[in-house]
This record gives C-alpha cells, sequence and structure tokens, in this order.
C-alpha cells in the first residue's frame, strides 16, 4: 500500500509542471552559475554571514540584547532553509523511485520499498557528507546557546564564504590541484620539526642548563624558528642547541621558498581560468552584445569601431599573440576555439548575444563558426568574413545573414575612387560618421503620426536633413519611379511629394547625427502631430 | 569620365578584383610583376602584361610612368615593395596618381610620405564594412547593391564650368531633387580649399567655376545635369 503511494507520488511529481518550475526557481537561485537570481542570492548571504560573524565579534564585550538575539534567529532560520533547499535540490528522488518501479516491471521482481528508500537516504546522506554540507550545518549547530563552547564554531560561518564566492572556491581549488606538492611539503616538515624538536630538547633540557621544559616547548621552539617568526622567548643557550637553530633556520626558509613556490605556480596554471571567470562574471552583465570570433586585423578594426560606438562585446580567440594583445587593451576575451559549441555558449550565444562576427583568416573556420553559431541560436543575426569569393556561397548555405569580401570590398573603393576621389572619399565619410554627417534610417511604425504622410508634407530641409530615399516592401509603392530592387525589398530613390508613407517603410536620410537623433526622438515620442512636423 | 592608362604592379587577389570593376573599354590597363605566374594569369585573363623589376627606374619608364601612364596601383603584398615603387613612380612622374594598399596599418604613414595619393587598407575597410552591416544593414545593403552594384544609381562629381549658370549661386537654391532627380551631397568650395562641405550643413555656400558638387542619382540624370550646366557654358561663350 505504501509502495503504491510511494509509486503514485513519484509519477506525479514527474509529470506535475508546478513541480518542475518550482524546482528550476530554486535551482537557479541557489545553485545554477549562469543565473543573476543566484548572483543576488550570494551576495545577500555573503552580507547575513558577514553580519553574524560581526556580531559575535560585538558579543565579546558587550552584553547580548534583543535585537542581536532576533537577528541570530533570523539568520539561523534562513540557514536551515537554505541547508533543506539544498539538500532537496541535489538529485531527484521520485526519479530513483520511478526508475526502480521500472526496473522491478521489466525484470518482474517485487517492488520492496527498503531497497528505493536505502537508495534516497545514501544518496541524501552523500550530500550530507559533503565537505560544504557539513560546512552548512556547523554554521547552524553553535546557535544552541546551551551548548556554548560550539560557540567558537559560528567562526565556521566563514567557510559558508566559500560557497557564495567565486574567488575563493578558486582559492581553495589552487590549493586542491598542488594537493601531492603540499603533502610532500608538510610531511617534509613534520619530519624536520620532529628532528629539531628532539634534538632541542635533549641539548636544551633544564638540567643541561636550557629553558626548555617539555617536549611541547621543544615543537613550539620548533615550529616558530622554522616559520622564521623567532619570537626570542625561548633561545639556545648551549652550543649544540645552537648548531640545531642554525640548521633549522636555513632548513626554514628553504621550506618557505618551496612552499611559495608551489603556491605561484599553481595560481600560475590558474591564471587563465580566472581570467577567463572575470570574463564570463562581466558578460553576465551584458545584454545586446556582440560576439566578434578573432582578433586579427580585420577582428581589431571591428572593435575599435565598437568601442567609439559604446557597443558591448566579447572577443573569442586562439591565438595566444592576439590574445594577449586583447588583454593589453583591457578588452573581455575568451582564450578558447570558437567554433566549439562550448565556448560559443560560455560566451552568450544562448543568452544575450545580439550578433557573431566571423573574422577568421580562414573559410573553413568562418563556415565551422557560422554554422555552430546558427545551430546554437537561429536567430542571431551572423555576418562573415569570405576570404575568397567562391565561400560566400558556403557561408550563406552556413546560415550566415551577411558575407563581406575584403579584397572585393576594397576593390570596390580603389575602383571608386578612380576619376572621382571627392565623391568617393565624401562616399566613405558618411558611410564611416566621420564628419558627423551619416545615413540612418527611421522605421514608419503602427500607429506612429508618419503613417499615411505624403513626402511632400515633410520639410526635411527644415530640419536640416536631407530625405534620399524609402525603403519599403509595400507593393503600394511600386507605381512610383526610381525604384531599385534590394533584397525582397525595394529602394525608392528620392520619392516624389506626393508618396505616401505605409507602416513598415523605412526612410533613408542623410543629415548631422543631432538633426537625425532630434526627428527620431519626436518620431519615436509619437507627441508630434502633422503639424508640428511641418 | 576621360580614358586613362593604368598600370597595376602585383597580380593577386586584390587586384584581381579590381579588374573586375574597372570599366577595361573604358581605360587601358597593363599589369607589371616581376612575377612570371602572375602575370601569365593576368595575360590568361585578355589584360596587356610586362615583365618588369620595379626598383629599376628604366623598368618603369618603359612601361610609361613620366610620359602616358595616368594611374598606378601598388598592390604588391610586402609593404616595403608598395613604398619603393610609391617613391621610385612620385620621382619619375610628379602628376602621377598613386593608390597603394598596406598590410600594416603603421607603413600607412611611410607611403604618403612617399608620394601616394590614397592608401587602400583591405583590412580595416573590410572590418569598417562588417561592423557597417551590422551596425546598418538596410543602408549598408543599399549602398552596397545600388551606388557600388549593378543598379543605376551612383554618386558622381560634377565640376562647375566658368559661365556656368550655376556661378554665384547658393548651391541649396538649385533644387537638384526636383529638376534632375539628384540629390546634392556636398561642395568643394575652392575659396574655402580642396574640402567637401556637407550640403545639409549650416553654411551656404556661393559657387564659383571650379567648384564641384558631389551629387547622387542615376546616371542618366547626371549625364543631363552635366551637359546642361555645360551647354550654359558654351552659350555664354
Amino acid at each position: 500500500m505504501l509502495s503504491r503511494l510511494l509509486i503514485y507520488i513519484a509519477y506525479f511529481l514527474k509529470t506535475s509542471a508546478t513541480y518542475k518550475r518550482t524546482k528550476k526557481f530554486f535551482y537557479n537561485l541557489l545553485e545554477n552559475p549562469q543565473s543573476r537570481r543566484k548572483y543576488y542570492f550570494d551576495i545577500s548571504m555573503i552580507s547575513l554571514v558577514m553580519l553574524s560573524v560581526f556580531l559575535l565579534i560585538y558579543e565579546v564585550k558587550t552584553e547580548a540584547n534583543q535585537v542581536s538575539f532576533w537577528f541570530e534567529h533570523f539568520v539561523v532560520t534562513v540557514f536551515i532553509i537554505e541547508y533543506i533547499l539544498r539538500l532537496w535540490l541535489h538529485g531527484n528522488m521520485h526519479m530513483i523511485v520511478i526508475d526502480y518501479y521500472e526496473k522491478t516491471k521489466y525484470l518482474n521482481i517485487p517492488f520492496r520499498l527498503h531497497s528505493v528508500l536505502f537508495d534516497i537516504v545514501s544518496m541524501k546522506l552523500a550530500y550530507i557528507f559533503s565537505p560544504v554540507a557539513l560546512i552548512d550545518l556547523l554554521a547552524i549547530f553553535p546557535s544552541y546557546r546551551s551548548i556554548r563552547i560550539l560557540r567558537i564554531f559560528l567562526i565556521f560561518r566563514l567557510f559558508k564564504l566559500f560557497r557564495y564566492s567565486k574567488s575563493i572556491k578558486i582559492f581553495a581549488e589552487v590549493l586542491a590541484s598542488k594537493r601531492f606538492e603540499l603533502y610532500t611539503l608538510a610531511l617534509f616538515l613534520a619530519f624536520i620539526v620532529f628532528i629539531a624538536s628532539t634534538a632541542i630538547y635533549l641539548f636544551e633540557n633544564e638540567p643541561s642548563g636550557g629553558q626548555i621544559q617539555h617536549l611541547f616547548d621543544a615543537i613550539y621552539w620548533a615550529i616558530v624558528t622554522i616559520s622564521t617568526v623567532g619570537y626570542g622567548d625561548i633561545t639556545p643557550q648551549t652550543t649544540g642547541g645552537r648548531f640545531i637553530t642554525l640548521a633549522l633556520i636555513l632548513t626554514g626558509l628553504g621550506v618557505l621558498s618551496f612552499f611559495t613556490s608551489i603556491i605561484v605556480s599553481a595560481f600560475g596554471d590558474k591564471m587563465l581560468e580566472l581570467r577567463e571567470n572575470r570574463t564570463y562574471a562581466e558578460l553576465e552583465k551584458f545584454r545586446n552584445f556582440v560576439i566578434i570570433c578573432g582578433f586579427g586585423r580585420v577582428g581589431q578594426e571591428i572593435v575599435l569601431q565598437m568601442r567609439k560606438d559604446r557597443q558591448n562585446f566579447v572577443v573569442i580567440e586562439n591565438d595566444d599573440k592576439n590574445a594577449t594583445l586583447a588583454r593589453k587593451q583591457g578588452i573581455l576575451i575568451i582564450h578558447g576555439d570558437a567554433s566549439s559549441n562550448d565556448t560559443l555558449r560560455y560566451a552568450g550565444i544562448k543568452r544575450g548575444a545580439v550578433a557573431v562576427i566571423c573574422t577568421t583568416e580562414d573559410d573553413v573556420k568562418n563556415v565551422y563558426i557560422t554554422l555552430s553559431s546558427r545551430r546554437l541560436n537561429p536567430k542571431i543575426m551572423i555576418i562573415s568574413r569570405a576570404n575568397h569569393k567562391h565561400n560566400e556561397k558556403k557561408l550563406l548555405q552556413a546560415g550566415a545573414d551577411h558575407v563581406i569580401h575584403p579584397y572585393e570590398t576594397a576593390a570596390l573603393i580603389a575602383a571608386e575612387y578612380i576619376g572621382q576621389p571627392v565623391a568617393s572619399e565624401a562616399l566613405q565619410g558618411i558611410l564611416m560618421e566621420e564628419k558627423n554627417i551619416l545615413l540612418d534610417t527611421v522605421t514608419v511604425e503602427s500607429g506612429s503620426l508618419l503613417h499615411g504622410m505624403q513626402i511632400g508634407d515633410l520639410n526635411f530641409a527644415r530640419m536640416k536633413l536631407s530625405l534620399v530615399g524609402v525603403i519599403s516592401s509595400n507593393s503600394i509603392h511600386k507605381k512610383h519611379r526610381n525604384q531599385y530592387k534590394v533584397h525582397k525589398q525595394h529602394f525608392y530613390f528620392n520619392p516624389e511629394n506626393h508618396f505616401t508613407l505605409q507602416t513598415g517603410d523605412i526612410l533613408v536620410l542623410l543629415g548631422r547625427n543631432f538633426s537625425i537623433d532630434h526627428f527620431k526622438d519626436r518620431v519615436q515620442k509619437s507627441l508630434l502631430t502633422l503639424d508640428t512636423i511641418k | 569620365m576621360k580614358a586613362r592608362r593604368i598600370a597595376i604592379f602585383g597580380y593577386n587577389h586584390l587586384s584581381f578584383e579590381l579588374t573586375k570593376r574597372l570599366n577595361r573599354d573604358a581605360h587601358e590597363i597593363i599589369f607589371a610583376d616581376s612575377d612570371k605566374d602572375g602575370l601569365a594569369s593576368a595575360a590568361a585573363e585578355g589584360f596587356n602584361i610586362m615583365q618588369i623589376d620595379y626598383r629599376s627606374d628604366d623598368d618603369l619608364k618603359k612601361i610609361g610612368i613620366g610620359k602616358d601612364i595616368d594611374l598606378i596601383f601598388c598592390f604588391f603584398t610586402e609593404d616595403c615593395e608598395n613604398v619603393f615603387l610609391t617613391l621610385s613612380a612620385r620621382a619619375l612622374a610628379e602628376d602621377l596618381e598613386i593608390i597603394s594598399i598596406v598590410e600594416n596599418p603603421d607603413a600607412a604613414e611611410k607611403l604618403l610620405s612617399a608620394g601616394a595619393n590614397k592608401i587602400i587598407n583591405p583590412y580595416t575597410i573590410c572590418g569598417r564594412k562588417i561592423y557597417e552591416r551590422y551596425k546598418k544593414p538596410d543602408i549598408s545593403r543599399i549602398i552596397e547593391q545600388t551606388v557600388f552594384g549593378r543598379h543605376d544609381l551612383h554618386i558622381a562629381e560634377v565640376e562647375i564650368p566658368k559661365g556656368s549658370v550655376l556661378e554665384n549661386m547658393v548651391a541649396s537654391d538649385y533644387k537638384l531633387d526636383e529638376k534632375y532627380n539628384l540629390i546634392l551631397i556636398g561642395v568643394v568650395d575652392k575659396e574655402l580649399g580642396e574640402d567637401l562641405h556637407f550640403a545639409i550643413g549650416i553654411q551656404q555656400h556661393k559657387l564659383d567655376a571650379g567648384d564641384i558638387l558631389v551629387v547622387m542619382g542615376p546616371s542618366r540624370e547626371i549625364r543631363a545635369f552635366k551637359q546642361d550646366i555645360e551647354e550654359n557654358h558654351s552659350d555664354v561663350i
């Protein structure tokens, strides 16, 4: 009967959308490193831990008052809830029941309740005895005022910071990665301390005229000396004792150097990871950013333009030299292979990125990056460089929205320059917005007052703007002159005064940046009336 | 546009793309290089070729620099080669128009001081183009497919001849958009120097003979405009 109830609950939870949603919410809050909620939660918990420890320090010389009493209760309640939630999040109990039930059905064996309960308890115990869970528990226990001795363990709350701070976590990982070297050093240190303390005890005991009263003094002296601290409360009086001291001081220097070199080399190894963590943390804050794959000459120019426009971006670069250059310039960079799905995912292709730009010198790589990006995010804008004209089609097939061919683009500008250098420079100046004169677009949105207006009614000259044309896919305009087909739409150059604007039409304007911004503002605010534009 | 004799130094991706954009009927194009394979490829495309050593002034003279070559493209892959060629060509012909590519941006200044009129950095151009495509895809597409593409929409410069009806007029008063279906982009007012002043600026420019108007529009309209101001000019004469 109990078994059937358990199986029913398990299947109910498996199919329950509310249960899944709730579990996902708490997963994002407590565990998901990519979640913004976890970031805020961690900050709150760090503050709570620090406050509770400060309270402990404050209470050393001051009588606890009602506020600190309630605060302590609040902190412990939060810790207990957090502990229970983490215990719940660890593994899926209902899946263990379902898996076991389906196995028994398949093998036609009886469903043993104690067996499935054992699996569940084992799974939960594995979590309870994990180091982080033990720290959580130790942070809760000392609040039992009756066991005063446990108060000292309140300091364990500080260890909870490991959970919430990535940097502390990395420091622990650095130490863990050099476990073998540190064990060897500790063993060597123990050996030296043992020999030195025994020797000093033999030479410097009280009957021999020394200051060492018992073995603990000898060990204390050895550790103080080997660490090069040397308080001087116990000093060798005999020649033998002084020889031991000299030997121990020299050994101490060696041990310290060895320890320092282990830590430095461990951090050196982890430095790349530390930098990358910083990049990911920064990326978390970004919305609408661009992923630039490659920091070669083309990539560097794009970065320059983006910085000028204060556009957020992240660079993915595999080459050491280029990656170092990017870091020197303070650019957010992921040192990795842009064709890898993981790298693109970490870069945020599914979260916040609006475009991927492939700029590598290798078309094969550009095709691969394009394909990976399109697969990961079907809606993202992909612009790729094609070093060979014949690869343009492949890039488009792979999913690129735009393909730019460096030699063709440069050749176009060179050819345009012949015979009309001024016109060519003017065009470049406009496109690059070099003299604050730019071409920009304004879309006629539904409900906008531009909708239904005739070009002749809009006094662009008075607004110090020049209307170059209108882009539209609306067939209503087809009767107008000067139409050029441009990518599934038509561009109507210098439209006549009776050209009536429709929703979705795009005005192409030439003007100074502030004139265009002013016009855009007026259109966007939708406060303008026909008369105000006229 | 008057027919010109053009020499292209170096046969590579860029020079190949350039030849596709140049009007071979309107200009006489000659490829010059010391590399036989490159020249053979150019010859296969139907171009005039000449195997020369660009370091030799005699070879440069032989090709017509200092005589009838109007424009050279220095499209060697090494910056030092392009600087040397620019320097040699400028010494031989003061009025020669020299357009050079640059691989390393640091070499641009050297090329300009060697006498180049225009520097082309394919990587910078490509980077800017990509960014332009990201930032303003509609405009980038229009310019690429109309002004640079197959459609009959161009940006052109028109010099005002002496005695033209446009003399002493303010550029914006001429209403080019209504009379010729052209858009006035800017004016080079020779009184103020060689800089282009955009038509949408606050300053009103009084036009004189020799000033240059930069206009945008279909080629037939540009032709008609040019013809009209020239006819006006002959009437006065």
